[in-house]
Order: structure tokens, then sequence, then C-alpha cells
């Protein structure tokens, strides 16, 4: 067996990225074969900023979402799923449909969203942290980022498509736009993973055309 | 030690005129002191009390005594009485000649700027009671000696403290924490640690033999006996407690009555000296009184945080944690005007908790918020309920890494958030088992509801648990009027009557649809079935 090179050695470190080549990460299955295949790691990353940019809320974002939160509900440490400054109320019946277990949401209602998400991502106490906000300063978002990684939790911060423009330190950034009984996913920032959109279709939707 | 104690008194016998009366006609019976506890040769006694004697406790519970740093000369003044008189003063009144027992008017002349306080008992009793909450941290059996004394018996907490001399020095530490500075004594019966800590004999007596010949040449007026018996005693030459205690035992009772026998008794353990224990208030309330008025938040908080660590020692003297805390803000009012008297902070845990450092920050977010309508004149901090303290141990792993436990963060984590933006804005969600859409989901405490929904509703919430996708994940809890008829929706699904809550004048009767709105969200929406049938959106699939 051929000792690894060590110029390799050292590239293979987690905290070194090169261009499009993707960085060994720790991820989280999305729950969508598809776009597990174009994410960098084949995931949701463990810790890190994720911002969901959409062009207004409610066309699949939080679709996207529930396969996650149904697994992270089923780990053994209970944590929370801290729903910051959500637009409209979680209805618990479609989440218990979708297996989101009911005691394992925090919802948090807040002007201050950034605040209340770095509260929660820093505490350790959340599994996940999702946090509704509209326009929000670079070096706000570079707080977030950090706390992610000081409690190892993932934070997804939904904002408007009309952000995309802006700098962002988030580990990752991807816009959603809605189709007919699914969505299309583009990454806008991302370490490796793919460069063409990624169509999803909502499995068991009812109603999906 | 006892032959010494022996020739001492007899020293004095010899010289004092011990009167003839006395002499004769106790002739023969078996002296008070003696006998029996020459005899006992055990080294070690079975109890050791230590004796705290707080002699400047009038101004030390004033915040004037020695550890306060003013340089000011002050006294206290005696508040019986139609002179006042000083009943203590401090160092630097005492230089100027101002001693206890001067009349104001002569100390004033002696000093014009004399600070003047009137004694407050109250306070002094609360001080007592801090320091007999800081004595539990040394052993159980704690038992407060007013009006200026706190006994503890200690022989068992010896080992753990590494002696009587460091356990002695600790405790005085802790004293000198809270600002007093008292006059420690140990002996093995309480009368006796009392009697040398009064007399300012800071000796450490742990053997009972050793224990005679330390009292015997203190001054009877340690024990505090009426004015009247000592001047008696006095007359007949009898000034120390080594003489006391050389008196015949059935005249002395005769004349001085059984019970001045029973206090020599029990001052050298031939009786026992059973004591009331100090029992800790089943909440904790305490408050602050600054000279100045409080107007700023910095500096209510700096005056509060000392409450919150006297709330700390009482709650780990007591084993016990709080859930609830209430700190009353009390203003300067003027008789008619519009400003309450007091600002209540009530703080709510969501988890049992006892350091002063989780409760500050609670407290100053707390405060940050609300708004005070007048300068703050006293604090008072009162606790809710005491609960049982369990102490949890520490994961190993930080939270989140290799699956470390998160259990203690989860509560601190929801009372940050609760402090700053409310109790109602934080909430968990649970089902109800329920057809009206807009009442299938409650409100609840959150992280609790699990074991009680599961129990209480597995059945109906089983049953009515939809298939994923009929339900939006996104409700709009008042339903939102769509103006006009749905001409801009695309409607994909539907309809679904439901029609219920007859019962309870809250009758719904709509025919749902999913539909699709033109910029390709999917929306829940509801026509009424009634007239004048007007569209609602209801929910957004999200």
């Amino acid at each position: 067996m051929g000792k690894l090179h060590p110029l390799e050695q050292l590239l293979g470190h987690p905290a070194i990225w090169r261009g499009r080549s993707t960085a060994p990460t720790d991820t989280l299955s999305t729950g969508f074969s598809t776009l597990d295949a174009g994410l960098p790691g084949g995931g949701w990353p463990c810790t890190g900023l994720i911002e969901i940019l959409t062009p207004r809320t409610g066309l699949g974002e939080l679709r996207l979402l529930v396969p996650l939160l149904a697994r992270l509900g089923g780990e053994s440490p209970a944590r929370w799923a801290a729903w910051i400054a959500p637009p409209f109320e979680p209805y618990a019946p479609a989440l218990t449909g979708y297996g989101v277990p009911l005691d394992r949401q925090l919802v948090v209602r807040t002007a201050v969203p950034l605040w209340a998400m770095e509260l929660a991502l820093d505490s350790g106490a959340c599994a996940v942290a999702l946090a509704w906000a509209g326009r929000a300063q670079a070096k706000h978002l570079r707080r977030l980022q950090l706390a992610t990684l000081r409690g190892r939790t993932p934070g997804f911060l939904f904002r408007p498509l009309s952000e995309a423009g802006e700098a962002s330190p988030a580990q990752l950034r991807l816009s959603l736009e809605p189709t007919p009984g699914g969505a299309v996913v583009r990454l806008l920032k991302s370490r490796g993973g793919a460069r063409e959109p990624m169509e999803l279709s909502w499995p068991g939707d009812h109603g999906a055309a | 030690m006892a032959q010494r104690e022996r020739t001492q008194a007899g020293g004095r016998e010899r010289s004092g005129a011990r009167p003839a009366a006395v002499a004769a006609a106790e002739a023969g019976p078996q002296p008070l002191g003696q006998g029996e506890l020459a005899l006992q040769t055990s080294s070690e006694s079975a109890e050791c009390w230590a004796a705290l004697h707080f002699p400047l406790l009038p101004l030390e519970a004033l915040g004037l005594g020695p550890a306060c740093a003013s340089g000011r000369p002050c006294v206290v003044l005696q508040s019986e009485g139609a002179s006042p008189r000083v009943l203590e003063a401090n160092e630097a009144a005492r230089r100027l000649g101002v001693l206890p027992g001067l009349g104001l008017v002569a100390a004033l002349a002696l000093e014009p700027a004399l600070e003047v306080s009137l004694r407050d008992p109250r306070r002094e009793r609360r001080l007592l009671d801090r320091v007999a909450a800081e004595a539990l941290g040394f052993t159980p059996r704690v038992s407060l000696e007013p009006p200026d004394g706190v006994l503890l018996e200690v022989r068992g907490s010896f080992s753990l403290f590494g002696g009587a001399s460091a356990l002695g020095e600790a405790l005085l530490a802790r004293c000198a924490a809270l600002g007093v500075q008292p006059r420690l004594a140990i002996a093995p019966t309480p009368l006796a640690a009392l009697v040398l800590a009064r007399a300012g004999r800071p000796q450490f007596i742990t053997a009972d033999d050793r224990l005679i010949g330390a009292i015997a040449p203190l001054p009877l007026g340690m024990l505090r006996w009426a004015d009247a018996t000592l001047a008696r005693l006095e007359s007949v030459g009898v000034a120390t407690l080594g003489e006391a205690l050389r008196l015949p035992r059935a005249g002395f009772a005769r004349r001085f009555g059984n019970e001045a026998l029973d206090t020599l008794d029990r001052l050298v353990g031939r009786r026992p000296d059973p004591r009331r224990a100090h029992v800790m208030r089943e909440r904790f309330r305490a408050r602050c009184e600054p000279s100045f008025e409080l107007t700023g938040h910095q500096a209510i908080l700096r005056h509060v945080e000392p409450l919150l660590v006297e709330l700390e020692s009482f709650l780990r003297g007591n084993q016990s944690a709080v859930t609830g805390l209430r700190l009353r803000l009390w203003h300067r009012t003027r008789a008619g005007s519009e400003i309450p008297p007091a600002t209540s902070i009530v703080l709510r845990l969501s988890a049992p908790e006892f350091s002063a450092a989780r409760f500050g920050p609670l407290l100053a977010e707390r405060l940050a918020q609300s708004v005070l309508p007048a300068p703050v004149q006293r604090c008072s901090l009162r606790s809710g309920e005491l609960q049982p303290l369990i102490a949890q141990s520490h994961s190993l792993w930080r939270p989140g890494e290799h699956g470390g436990a998160t259990v203690a963060e989860a509560p601190a984590l929801i009372e940050r958030l609760r402090a700053r933006l409310g109790a109602e804005a934080v909430y968990g969600l649970c089902l109800v088992p329920e057809h009206r859409p807009e009442r299938a989901w409650c409100v609840t405490e959150p992280g609790l509801p699990a074991a009680r929904l599961r129990s209480a509703a597995e059945g109906a919430t089983q049953a009515a648990r939809p298939e994923p996708g009929r339900r939006p994940l996104w409700l709009v809890q008042v339903p939102q009027r769509l103006p006009g008829a749905p001409r801009n929706l695309r409607l994909l699904d539907g309809p679904e009557r439901i029609e219920t809550g007859w019962w309870d004048g809250r009758e719904v009767s709509r025919d749902y649809y999913v539909a699709l709105d033109p910029e390709g969200a999917r929306v829940w929406v509801f026509r009424e079935r009634l007239p004048p049938h007007e569209w609602f959106l209801h929910g957004v699939f999200g």
C-alpha cells in the first residue's frame, strides 16, 4: 500500500478548499437525491450558515427542509429545531404528516431574528436553526457563520432573492424558484458542487400537477 | 491545667475578702467547678462549639463597620430611652474621644461633624441570619444567639477543614466577605465558647480538661446575668467565673436561684445544653437600601448583584434551587403623584437554577426593557418556591460534538430568549384533535409536550394524522380575504369540505381547495359555503 504523497495529505485537510474541488465536509442528507448529488459533500453541511434565497416566502423552501427536520427529530440527544421569526405559523398537523416531531420544534417570534439566531446557534441546544430575515449586513452574517462553527449547528437563513447581489460570508448560498410540482435550485456560492441548476420534485404532494 | 486553675482561684480566695456568711453556711459540700471535671482524663470533647460574637454588629449592620472605608467618624445611637446615648462608635470616632455610653450632646460637642445613625435591630438580625446561612456551609448544627452571637457545632467538620484553626480561619474569611468582624472562640460547650468570644479570647479549646482553666479567669459579666445578681456576687467578692464555680452548690442555688446554678452547670458541660437549631427560611428575601437614589440601570444592577450572591449562598446552604424570582424597585414617591410605589420585575425560569451568574444576565435583560418612572430608593429581592437541587454532571463533549448531551443548555437558551422577547414569544407546537384547521394545533410550553401529548391524544392524533401534502406547512392563522373570485388562482385540487363546530358558536362551513397562485406558490384557499361565498387564503404549502 503506497503512502499518500505529503502534498496530497496536506490538500486532504478539511480546512483547505481548492476551486471547484470538493473538500471533505461532514454533511447531512437533504432527502432529495438530485440535491445530494449536486451539493458539495453530498448534502447540507453540518456546520456553517446556509442562505436560501427565494423570490418570496412560501415557494417550497420549507418543503426543501422537511426531510432534514424529520431526520434530525429522530436523533438521540433531543435538540431543538428553532424557527426564528417565521412569516406564518408553522402548521403542526402538516409537520406531523411529514414525520417532523413537534416536541422538538421551538418557535421564536422576534423583531431581531439575527440576534435570536446567533443565540440559538451558539447555545448548542439546537440541532438546526431556521431564520427568516430581510436585509442583513455582511458583518452580521459573518457573526452567524462564526456562531454556527462554535455551536456546531447548521443555520438556515431565508432571504429574498433580491439580496443575491450582496456579498455574503455564508458557507452555502442557493436560490430556489418554484416549478409546477417542484423547484429549481441553483448554487450561488458553494465550496464545490454542481454548476447546473438542479430540478427537484416534491414527492407525494397532493395536487402537484 | 486543673492544677493551675486551682492555684489561681486559690490565690484570689486568699487575697479576696471571701464573705464569712457564704463560707460558714456551705462548709463541707462539694464546690461547683471541681471534682468530677478534674477526674476526667479524656482529652477530646464529644462536641466542639464555635462561637461568633459580633461586638460591632450595630455599626456593621448599617454598613459602617471597620470594613467600611470612608474613615469618617460615625456613631450608632441607642434607640430607646429619653436621652440618646452612643451605643457604638467606629475607630475614627473613638480616636476623637467619642466612646460608647457618651450622651449625644457631649459627642457632638467633641466632634460636630459626627455621622449619627439610629440603631436598627432588624438589620442586625438580618445580618445575623446571613452569617448563619454562611455558617451552614460549615456544619448543619447552627444556632443563633441574639442579639450578637452565632453558635456552630463543628466537631464533625474538623477533619474536612483540616483542624480547628484552619476551620476558624475559613469561618472568619467568610465573615469578612460579609463585612463583619466577629470574635471567634471554640470550646466544648456552647456557653463556654460564647463567654470566651465575648471576652475577646480567641482560644480554640477542643479538650474537656482544658476548659475550666481557660474560662476561670474571665469576668462573670460575660454570662450576661442580671445586674442585680452580678452586684450581689461582686459584693461577696466573686468576680470571675472560676470564683463562682468554686462556690458550694446548695447555697449558691438558694441565694442566686436554680437558673444561675443551671447556667454554671451548662457552662462547664455538667448539664446538657440543647440549642435551637437555626432553620433556613422557606423563601429567600433580601433588600438593599443604598444611601442615595439609583437612576441608571447599571447602578441598579450593581446594587442587585450582592443580593444575587446572597441568594446563591442561601440556595447552596439549602441545597435547593428556584424557578422564579421577583425584584421590586421602590421609587421615590410624593403624595398625590401618579407614580406607582414600586416596579416589579418577575423572572421565570424554565428549569430550577441557583447560580448568581445565571440570574444576573437574565435580570439585566429584563431590566433593560423596563422603563422606570422615578429614581429607585430601595430594591428587594424575593425568591419563588424552593425546589430540591438536583446536581447534574456536565457532559464530557461539547454540545453537538459526538452527540454530547444538551439537556443543560436547552432551558438556558429558552430563558435567554424569553428574558429579552417576553414569555409569549417563545413557544412549542402541539396537536389538538379538531377538524377546524386553525384549531387543530396550539401553542404550548416548549419541549415538554412530547410525553403528555403521546399519552393523552395518541389515538386521536394518529387517526387524524394527515397524509403528507394535504395540509399546508404554513398556516395563515387568521384567514385573509381574497377580494373577488379567484380569477388569478388555478385550482389544482378540491373541494374538501370542512363543516363543523356548530356546538361552540364558531361554526365553520368551508370548501377548501389547493390552488396555484400566479407566482407559482401553492396555496390553500377556501370558499365560504354561506353567502356571500367569499374566498379566503388560509395556508401556503411552502
